[in-house]
C-alpha cells in the first residue's frame, strides 16, 4: 500500500447495533495481535461538581471486579495471556484500550466485555483506588511537569468544565462514593454512547458475530450525553504562581483558550503550529533553545478537544532565567503576530506534516484508537484520506488567517510553577493580577483570589 | 534482512518494510559513559547534542532544518553503553539523511559559541531529569553507592560541575575515540528498498576512514561485601525507596532467567511485588523493578513509593519477604508460563513500529553480540525453569549484594537551597 503522495487509511466497516453500539473493524495482518479502543462519550464534564474525578476513578475501577471475576482473579488471567486493559478518563472520553494476542483472542474479549458490561465496584476496592488516588496527586506534585497541565487547566478554564481536575483532587476525591461510582455507570455507560474499534490479525465477518454477541445484548438508555459550550478566550492578563519551594528552574505555559477538534481551521493551525513550536526547529524552541540555550526544550500545542480546549507555549529554565524566558516567549509570540509566515516556511511545515503524520498510524493500536476518535467527532474517513491534498491546499493567507484568529497576542494567561522567594517578583511583572499558592495547598487552584498590583510583589504564604 | 559489512568496518542491518511511507534509521555508537573519566563525566551525552551543531557542509542548526524541511525528524539518546542516533523520515529524503550523516561523522565542527550555549541546555536537561525529580536524584545516588570503581558510577547526564567545566579539546578527545565507523553499527527499517540503502551507504559512509575504536573498558566492579545504605532528605511530600542488587551483564546467560523472575515479581497487577504491596498491604503506590541492557555488570533496582504514613522499612521488608519467598518455595509451572506470554507479546509490541524493531535490532547487536538472537528471544523464555528462577534468586538478590537509598521527605527548604548537585 505504498503510495508516496497519497495518505490512504486501511480500509474498515462500521456497523451499529441495534442497541445504538458502533463497531469499528479493521483488518491488520502484519503480527498477531489485536488492539481494540473503546470510546465512550463521558469524561470529566460529566462529572457532579464537587465530586471531579468521578469519571476518572469509575474507569479505573471497572477491572477491579465483575461479575465473573474478582478484581485479583481478572488481574491473574489478563496478566497470564500478556493481555493490557487500561481505562481512563479525559475531560470529553471515557476511553479504554485493549490488547490482546491473537491466540488469546476468545479470553480476551471476555476481559473487555465484563468490565463494562458488569462490573460490581466493591467497596473495599473503592477505598483503595480512593487512597492510591490521593498518594498518587501528593506523588505527582512532587514534580512539576507532573501537575502544570491541570493547574494550567484549572486556571484558564475557571467555571468551565474543562477547569475540572480530570482525575480530581485532594478534596473532591473524599466526596466520591460508591453510589456516585456506580451512579455515573449507570447513567453514562450506554451502548448508544460507545464506539468500539478493533484493529488487528482477525477475518472482520467473525470478529463482527463475536462483538455482536458479546454486547448486542447490552440495554440501551439514550442518556444524551454532557454538551459543552466554548468558552470565550479570557481577557486581559492574568498569572498563578504556584510555589514550590525546592524548585531550582521554573516550569510554565503560557497561552489562551484555543479551537475544536473540529473547527474548519485544523489543518491550516496544524501547519501553523509545526513553525510556532511544534517541531524542534520551530520558532519558540528556536528562541528559547537552539539559539539561547535557555531550557532543554519548549512546545506550542492546541490541545483539541469537542469544544475549544487550551493553547499554550510550555517551556522552563533555570529559576534565574525565569524572566528572561518569559520575555523571549512572549516576543516571539508577538513577533509571530507580526511577521506571519513565507511561503518559504509553509512549504517546509507541508513537508514535515506529511512526512511525520503517517506515524500516527503505523500499529494496530494506533489505527483503533485513529478511527474510534474520528468517529467520535464524526469526521469521516476523508479526514485522512484527503489530508494530504487539505495541506497542499493551504495558501500562505489561509495560515495568516489561522494565526491571528487563533493565535492570543496579548490577552495571556501564565501560570508558574517554582520557588516563589527567587522568582515572585519576576512573576508580578507580567499581568496585572496575580495569584498565589503553594504546591502543598489541595488542588490544583489558588483559593482566593487576591488582585495584585505589579508594582507590590506577590504575597507568599 | 539485508546484512552488510562496510570496507571501514560500519556495520549495517536493513530491513525492508512497507507498511507506511516512512523509514527509521538508526546508528549506534559503542561509546557511553563508561568510557569517561572522572572531570569529564556526561561528555558522551553532551556530544550526542554537539552532533546536531553543525558540521562542514551543513553548519550550526542545518542538520535540523535540512531534515525536518525534508519531512523528517531525529532525536538521540546517550546510555552508559551506547550513544545512539536515530530518524524517522519518508522515503523520499533517504539521500539527505545519509548526506547529513556522513557530513557530521566525518566533518563534526567544534563551534565555541554553540558549545557554551549547548551547555546551557545540558544543565537545564539535567535540572529536569534530576534536580526536579525526586527520583532522579535517588537514582543518581543509588549508583553512586553500589559502585566504587566501575564507570557506572557516575550519571549518564554528567555531575553539573563537569557539564560547567569540560573544553573544547575534551570534545575533541571524545569524537577521536568514540566515533570511528568501525565503532558503529546502522539499522535502517522501513519504507526503502534494501539494495538502495546498501547503495547510498557505499556512497556516503563507506569513504569515510576508520579509526582506533575506544580503550577496552578494564574496570570490573569488585564483588560488593556487605549492604550499603544511604539516606537524601529533601523538600517531598512522599518518600522514596530503591534497592539495588549486582546482576550480570546482558550478553551473561543467567540473562533471560533474570528476565523472567522480574516479570513474575513485577509485571501487571498480578505480579508478586503489586499483588502484595499495592493491592493487598496497601504500603505503597508504586513498585517497579528494572534492568537495562548493559554491557558490564549491572544493577537490577527495584523502586518503590510508600503511601502516606507508611514507613519505607516496612516497604523494604515486604521486598525482601517476597523475595525469599522465590529462594525458599521458587515459583510456579503456572508463574513461569505468564511471565513467557508476557515477554512473548512484549516482543510483538516492540515490533509494531519501524523504529522499535530498529531499535530491538541494534541493541541485540551491540549489547548481545548478534542481531539475529533477537529472533531466538523467545525460545531463550522458553527454555527457562522454574528452577532457573529460583537459583538466580539465590544467587543475586542476597543482602550483601544490595545497595538501599531512600529518599525522606523533609517539609521544608533550608534558607540557603543548596543545589541538588552532588559535589
Amino acid at each position: 500500500m505504498t503510495s508516496r503522495e497519497k495518505l490512504h487509511l486501511p480500509e474498515y466497516r462500521k456497523i451499529t447495533l441495534p442497541n445504538g453500539m458502533t463497531l469499528l473493524l479493521m483488518e491488520q495482518h502484519k503480527l498477531p495481535l489485536v488492539s481494540f479502543e473503546a470510546i465512550l462519550r463521558c469524561g470529566s464534564t460529566a462529572d457532579a461538581p464537587g465530586a471531579e474525578g468521578t469519571a476518572s476513578v469509575t474507569a479505573s475501577l471497572l477491572r477491579h471486579g465483575t461479575k465473573t471475576h474478582t478484581a485479583d482473579r481478572y488481574s491473574d488471567v489478563l496478566d497470564f495471556i500478556g493481555g493490557i486493559f487500561h481505562a481512563g478518563a479525559s475531560a470529553d472520553y471515557t476511553s479504554i484500550s485493549a490488547e490482546f494476542m491473537k491466540k488469546d483472542l476468545a479470553t480476551g474479549l471476555d476481559l473487555l466485555a465484563e468490565p463494562l458490561l458488569e462490573p460490581v465496584f466493591p467497596e473495599e476496592e473503592i477505598t483503595k483506588v480512593l487512597r492510591q488516588r490521593m498518594d498518587g496527586i501528593r506523588a505527582a506534585k512532587d514534580k512539576a511537569q507532573h501537575v502544570i497541565a491541570a493547574y494550567f487547566n484549572a486556571y484558564l478554564f475557571q467555571g468551565h468544565p474543562y477547569g475540572r481536575a480530570v482525575g480530581g483532587d485532594e478534596e473532591s476525591l473524599t466526596h466520591i462514593q460508591r453510589d456516585s461510582i456506580a451512579g455515573f455507570y449507570r447513567d453514562q455507560y450506554d451502548p448508544a454512547n460507545v464506539i468500539l474499534a478493533a484493529v488487528g490479525d482477525f477475518e472482520s465477518s467473525e470478529m463482527e458475530r463475536l462483538l455482536g454477541e458479546k454486547f448486542g445484548a447490552w440495554p440501551a438508555h439514550k442518556t444524551a450525553p454532557a454538551v459543552n459550550v466554548d468558552l470565550a478566550p479570557s481577557q486581559k492578563r492574568r498569572l498563578l504562581l504556584v510555589d514550590k519551594p525546592d524548585s531550582t528552574q521554573t516550569y510554565f505555559r503560557i497561552g489562551n483558550v484555543g479551537i475544536a477538534r473540529t473547527d474548519p481551521d485544523y489543518v491550516p493551525l496544524m501547519l501553523v503550529n509545526t513553525l510556532f513550536g511544534g517541531r524542534f526547529t520551530s520558532l519558540i524552541n528556536s528562541a528559547l533553545r537552539i539559539e539561547s540555550g535557555l531550557t532543554y526544550g519548549a512546545a506550542s500545542t492546541f490541545d483539541v478537544r469537542r469544544s475549544a480546549g487550551p493553547f499554550y507555549i510550555a517551556s522552563y529554565t533555570p529559576n534565574a532565567t525565569t524572566s528572561r524566558a518569559l520575555d523571549v516567549a512572549v516576543e516571539v509570540l508577538k513577533q509571530f503576530h507580526r511577521n506571519g509566515i513565507s511561503e518559504q516556511q509553509l512549504a517546509s511545515a507541508k513537508s514535515y506534516l506529511k512526512g511525520q503524520f503517517p506515524l500516527r498510524m503505523e500499529t494496530s493500536d494506533q489505527l483503533a484508537s485513529l478511527i474510534a476518535h474520528l468517529e467520535s467527532y464524526r469526521l469521516e474517513r476523508s479526514e485522512i484520506d484527503e489530508l494530504y491534498g487539505r495541506i497542499d491546499a493551504t495558501s500562505v493567507d489561509d495560515a495568516i488567517r489561522a494565526i491571528e484568529r487563533h493565535y492570543p497576542e496579548d490577552d495571556l494567561v501564565f501560570v508558574l510553577i517554582g520557588k516563589a522567594g527567587e522568582i515572585g517578583e519576576v512573576a508580578s511583572r507580567y499581568a496585572a493580577r496575580m495569584n498565589v499558592c503553594s504546591i502543598s495547598d489541595p488542588g490544583f487552584a489558588p483559593r482566593t483570589v487576591v488582585d495584585a498590583a505589579p508594582a507590590t510583589g506577590p504575597k507568599l504564604r | 534482512m539485508k546484512v552488510d559489512l562496510l570496507k571501514n568496518g560500519m556495520k549495517l542491518l536493513v530491513e525492508e518494510d512497507h507498511s507506511i511511507p516512512n523509514v527509521a534509521l538508526y546508528i549506534f555508537y559503542r561509546v557511553g559513559s563508561r568510557n569517561e573519566r572522572p572531570g569529564t563525566t556526561g561528555i558522551s551525552h553532551f556530544f550526542e547534542h554537539m552532533m546536531f551543531n553543525g558540521a562542514k557542509k551543513y553548519g550550526p542548526g542545518a542538520f535540523d532544518r535540512t531534515m525536518e524541511n525534508a519531512g523528517g525528524a531525529n532525536n538521540a539518546y546517550t546510555s552508559n553503553d551506547v550513544t545512539v542516533y536515530h530518524h524517522r523520515f519518508p522515503p523520499s529524503a533517504l539521500e539527505t539523511v545519509f548526506d547529513l550523516e556522513a557530513d557530521r561523522i566525518e566533518n563534526l565542527a567544534f563551534d565555541l559559541d554553540k558549545i557554551e550555549s549547548e551547555r546551557g541546555v545540558v544543565s537545564s536537561e539535567r535540572r529536569m531529569s534530576v534536580d526536579s525529580s525526586n527520583a532522579g536524584i535517588l537514582d543518581e545516588q543509588l549508583w553512586a553507592a553500589a559502585y566504587i570503581a566501575h564507570p557506572y558510577q557516575w550519571p549518564v547526564i554528567g555531575w553539573m560541575v563537569d557539564i560547567e567545566n569540560w573544553t573544547v579539546d575534551d570534545l575533541k578527545r571524545h569524537f577521536q575515540m568514540g566515533y570511528s565507523p568501525s565503532n558503529a553499527t546502522m539499522v535502517v527499517v522501513g519504507d526503502i528498498v534494501a539494495d538502495d540503502v546498501v547503495r547510498l551507504a557505499t556512497q556516503y559512509i563507506e569513504p569515510i576512514a576508520a579509526h582506533a575504536p575506544p580503550p577496552k573498558v578494564t574496570t570490573r566492579e569488585p564483588e560488593q561485601i556487605g549492604e550499603r545504605r544511604i539516606t537524601v532528605r529533601k523538600f517531598a511530600q512522599l518518600p522514596i525507596l530503591m534497592i539495588g542488587y549486582h546482576v550480570p551483564e546482558t550478553s551473561h546467560p543467567d540473562y533471560y532467567a533474570l528476565r523472567v523472575l522480574q516479570t513474575i515479581l513485577f509485571a501487571g497487577q498480578s505480579s508478586r511485588m503489586y499483588h502484595r504491596l499495592v493491592d493487598r498491604d496497601q504500603l505503597a503506590l508504586s513498585v517497579r523493578g528494572s534492568m537495562q541492557v548493559a554491557l558490564d555488570p549491572t544493577l537490577f533496582i527495584i523502586s518503590a513509593q510508600p503511601k502516606t504514613g507508611v514507613e519505607p522499612a516496612a516497604v523494604e521488608n515486604a521486598i525482601y519477604a517476597e523475595f525469599e519467598k522465590v529462594k525458599d518455595g521458587g515459583v510456579s509451572e503456572i508463574e513461569v508460563g505468564k511471565a513467557k506470554n508476557i515477554l512473548l507479546a512484549q516482543f510483538y509490541r516492540q515490533m509494531k513500529t519501524d523504529n522499535g524493531r530498529a531499535n530491538a535490532i541494534g541493541t541485540y547487536q551491540v549489547f548481545f553480540g548478534d542481531y539475529q538472537k533477537l529472533y531466538e528471544a523467545a525460545c531463550e523464555y522458553e527454555r527457562v525453569s522454574a528452577g532457573d528462577v529460583r537459583r538466580i534468586a539465590r544467587v543475586y538478590f542476597e543482602e550483601k549484594n544490595r545497595t538501599v537509598a531512600t529518599l525522606i521527605p523533609e517539609a521544608k527548604v533550608p534558607p540557603a537551597a543548596p543545589d541538588a548537585t552532588p559535589a
